[in-house]
């Protein structure tokens, strides 16, 4: 089987949660020459999966609990014709690091040539850091909106409270700002909890 | 109780420790939440991990910087058997027992096993599984939650004794400790040798009933340990000498059953275990159900932290638990490879240097005998043990 793996199209399994990340991943492995045999998320019966469909390369999401089984299947199941290894390239220290930075994990039949399944990797782990880093892109414009909408918030009670026009609000907010060493956020945040439990009292 | 401000200078002062969701985890987060690592001026960030893979990857490769480690993987990790290879060592066990055997009440049905209450007598009920499985030509399906793990071996040596062939009578897989409880409802497993508080959860479902205690199956058995890397240890061994007299300090408050009472409160919250407190604290205070239906059993030594010299690495454990995985890995290394792979991975001598700190005594010898003594005795003046018998494998 190995000798044969070797010699044709790698064929390989995705084991992600993240369903749309998922299909990048797949949609660039097919691109590159390489077949995907099937794409799960956690917990669907991997071992089951596995023996079904005989994957070369089982690609997994380091948040998978899933890998523990993986690892298992050289060992505990020794009839089993399926056992897979870690890709772990002894000569290359960086790839583990670079994996986990990733959040992947590889792991492929005994026996198949490492270095062929390397541009596997390689193609997956893009397609990971990429989602990675739109998902941070993500977070940081949903925070600076709610940071403006906080602040807005803070300078309106402000405005109200002290009947003082926006521009004398917002220089109180960073006055508060530079004298407590607080980012403006914080200050607003301070802002908003104070004078809205004031209004409830009133 | 030592006095922190006479210890070395802490290298580094924030980590991260990775750990899993486990009742045996609790001596890490009462240390956080105890603020006894704050005490030693560490600021410890706790991170939950999902895989034992992850946390022996994020160990090896820095992203943490302790974790909690199933005893065999420290020297299965030098090894670089399953995974990646790393060098890894321990100073400190984090606690002696922890596990138990299920078995689906669906198996105890059809097989017509007889659940002899409250406590079965683990050989009582192995022998008469062997017997059923012979007579109906049937197989069973049990799973662990790691290959290279105490469960593995007691499951094994349970099988073993009771006669079970393990090649053709029984089928041994992994699962995440997540997955156990609905997999054994589901019927893909017929039973389980996992941590609590899994085997609680089974039997309060009403799924599953325990066939064996751990501590029935090895009095006394070593389970988890502090692990980190050979490296990590010599550019910090003052901040490693203070993460370990945290940990042995929340070990030792664990000796009390209020201690105990409390950590099973904060370990219920959503994020650490994520459970109700019902199901953590049966195996934390030692009244343990193992039928749903039955009365609490008394099993004081369910988890020991403190007592028996809980968190020392004897280096006989590590020896009993390489040849055992050896077996797992279908190789056999020689006498000069186990003992360099002890020598590396077992660090007594840092477990010493932090009892001293403690004003606590420890063992001066790193090997004591197992198997002779049902009760506990005198190791050395002053160094009392624990029962150490385990189960006859023919």
């Amino acid at each position: 089987m190995t000798a044969e793996a070797n010699n044709r199209a790698i064929r390989v399994m995705l084991v992600d949660d993240h369903a749309e990340r998922a299909q990048l991943v797949e949609e660039h492995l097919i691109a590159a020459g390489f077949e995907v045999l099937s794409t799960i998320s956690s917990a669907t019966g991997l071992v089951f999966q596995i023996e079904q469909h005989e994957p070369d390369v089982v690609i997994i999401d380091l948040q998978s609990p899933d890998r523990d089984v993986l690892e298992s299947l050289a060992i505990v199941n020794r009839h089993s014709p399926t056992a897979m290894v870690m890709f772990a390239h002894e000569d290359d220290p960086d790839y583990i690091r670079e994996a986990v930075a990733a959040g992947i994990s590889t792991y492929l039949t005994e026996g198949l040539n490492p270095a062929r399944v390397r541009p596997v990797i390689e193609v997956a782990m893009a397609q990971f850091r990429s989602f990675q880093m739109l998902r941070k892109e993500l977070v940081s414009t949903r925070s600076e909106m709610e940071d403006r909408t906080l602040i807005e918030k803070a300078k309106g009670l402000l405005m109200a409270q002290k009947r003082i026009n926006e521009n004398e609000a917002h220089k109180i907010l960073t006055k508060l700002a530079m004298d407590n060493n607080q980012r403006l956020r914080n200050v607003a945040q301070t802002v908003v909890a104070t004078l809205s439990t004031f209004d409830i009292r009133k | 109780m030592s006095d922190p401000q006479r210890l070395p200078k802490a290298e580094i002062t924030e980590l991260e420790l990775g750990y899993m969701r486990l009742t045996d985890a609790a001596p890490l987060i009462l240390a956080k939440e105890a603020g006894l690592f704050a005490r030693y001026g560490l600021d410890v960030t706790l991170r939950r991990e999902v895989s034992w893979a992850n946390l022996r990857d994020k160990l090896v490769v820095g992203e943490l910087d302790a974790a909690q480690l199933l005893a065999p993987l420290p020297m299965m990790t030098n090894l670089g058997a399953g995974g990646i290879r790393g060098s890894l060592l321990t100073g400190l066990a984090l606690g002696l027992n922890g596990n138990a055997i299920t078995l689906s009440n669906r198996v105890w049905e059809t097989l017509g096993l007889s659940y002899p209450g409250a406590a079965p007598e683990p050989l009582q009920v192995v022998q008469q599984l062997h017997t059923q499985l012979e007579q109906t030509g049937q197989t069973i399906t049990l799973a662990t939650v790691h290959a290279f793990s105490m469960h593995t071996i007691l499951l094994r040596r349970w099988l073993q004794a009771g006669g079970i062939d393990l090649d053709h009578d029984v089928r041994l897989l992994v699962l995440p400790p997540e997955q156990m409880c609905d997999s054994l409802a589901r019927g893909v497993i017929d039973g389980f040798c996992v941590g609590e508080p899994w085997n609680t959860v089974a039997v309060e479902q009403g799924i599953g009933t325990v066939a064996a205690s751990g501590y029935h199956l090895w009095n006394n058995a070593p389970e988890k340990v502090l692990g980190v890397t050979q490296q990590w240890h010599q550019s910090r061994p003052a901040t490693h000498l203070r993460l370990r007299l945290a940990i042995m300090e929340a070990c030792k408050q664990l000796t009390e059953l209020d201690a105990r009472e409390n950590i099973a409160e904060l370990m219920s919250q959503k994020c650490y275990l994520n459970l109700p407190v019902r199901l953590i604290l049966p195996s934390l205070t030692g009244q343990f159900r193992f039928s749903k239906n039955d009365h609490a059993v008394s099993i004081p030594q369910f988890h020991v932290f403190w007592k028996y010299q809980a968190g020392f690495p004897w280096r006989s454990h590590a020896r009993w638990i390489l040849e055992q995985s050896e077996q797992l890995l279908g190789k056999t290394l020689s006498n000069e490879e186990r003992h360099a792979l002890v020598q590396q991975s077992w660090r007594p001598d840092l477990y010493r240097e932090a009892a001293r700190w403690l004003g606590e005594e420890s063992p001066s010898r790193d090997i004591k005998a197992e198997n002779e003594h049902g009760q506990e005795w005198e190791f050395e003046p002053g160094i009392v043990l624990g029962a150490d018998q385990y189960i006859a494998v023919p």
